[in-house]
């Protein structure tokens, strides 16, 4: 099928395609979805090269769907943040167990990274609000980052999360608040002391 | 602060970040390694021996008229004693000559 043409499908006919062994389809699918999940598994995890690793196992465990992927049954692009949301679990409680075996006294995240947040006086917006994501408790975070950054309605993010509608409105709802108080010292670092926003 | 907020979930939703090269090639090497392969079915080209045996209504046939014709200069070159006698007694007579139009006789006897 022409290239062009190609461009114009669903990720869900480009994964029916590449299965069906399209040579074409895997570099739409990976130039459509990897700079997302990587994006997505950069803010969840604040480590470029985990980030790295997580969205190329999440496309790889895409290719080994692939086959048995039916149109209609789910989107491509909600089925691949779960399975990130997942890896990221994964790997952040690994390194919560072994900070835990490292060190007796484990500080709340929350306090670390405010104090972070605080340092970060030349920093730039983005790095100010990775940082603040960054302090967030893990799963208001996910919940944040999917409705605000990655623009997933609130539905779709129950179904990547695999929790009710109702906790994902409370999970934005609290991470938002408690990013609002982590930056809201840091106004003037961020630009909008003037009042301008 | 909430709306400043919003302007910078607005700006990191625009940021994306691109996959470096060797992560791109990485995520399509695997793409490769696991992608079934289209089979091709592979139709061999017919030869002229095929094109000539289909014009004979198969190998078969083509054999046949191959059997006969072979037989046919045999029997020519060899002339074997049992196929003169056959012959005589068909005929009557000894066959050393044979008149295939004998109605053309009347036209070219001389008056």
């Amino acid at each position: 099928m022409p290239r062009d043409t190609l461009a114009d499908l669903a990720d869900e006919a480009l994964v029916v395609l590449y299965a069906h062994g399209d040579p074409d389809a895997a570099r739409l699918l990976a130039g459509r979805l990897l700079p997302r999940v990587l994006g997505y598994a950069g803010r969840m995890l604040a480590d470029r090269i985990e980030a790295e690793d997580v969205a190329q196992e999440a496309m790889l465990r895409l290719w080994k769907v692939a086959p048995e992927w039916r149109q209609g049954e789910a989107k491509v692009s909600t089925w691949i943040y779960r399975v990130v949301a997942n890896l990221c679990t994964d790997r952040l409680r690994a390194r919560r167990r072994r900070r835990a075996e490292a060190l007796d006294d484990v500080a709340e995240p929350a306090d670390g990274a405010a104090s972070v947040v605080a340092g970060m006086i030349e920093a730039d917006r983005m790095a100010a609000l990775d940082l603040a994501l960054a302090a967030l408790p893990e799963r208001q975070r996910e919940a944040v980052v999917l409705r605000h950054i990655e623009g997933f309605s609130n539905p779709e993010i129950a179904e990547i999360l695999q929790i009710g509608v109702e906790a994902v409105e409370s999970l934005t709802a609290r991470g938002k608040r408690a990013l609002a108080a982590l930056l809201s010292g840091q106004r003037a670092a961020l630009g909008y002391e003037d009042g301008g926003v | 602060m909430m709306d400043d907020l919003d302007d910078l979930f607005a700006g990191a939703s625009r940021a994306l970040v691109p996959p470096s090269d060797a992560l791109m090639a990485r995520v399509m090497a695997d793409a490769a390694a696991l992608q079934v392969r289209p089979v091709v079915a592979v139709v061999p080209r017919a030869g002229w021996l095929a094109g000539l045996a289909a014009l004979f209504g198969g190998a078969g046939s083509l054999v046949g008229v191959g059997s006969a014709a072979v037989a046919g200069l045999f029997f020519g070159f060899v002339q074997p004693e049992g196929m003169g006698a056959v012959a005589e007694m068909w005929a009557g007579s000894a066959v050393d000559q044979v008149d295939l139009m004998p109605q053309l006789d009347v036209l070219l006897a001389e008056e």
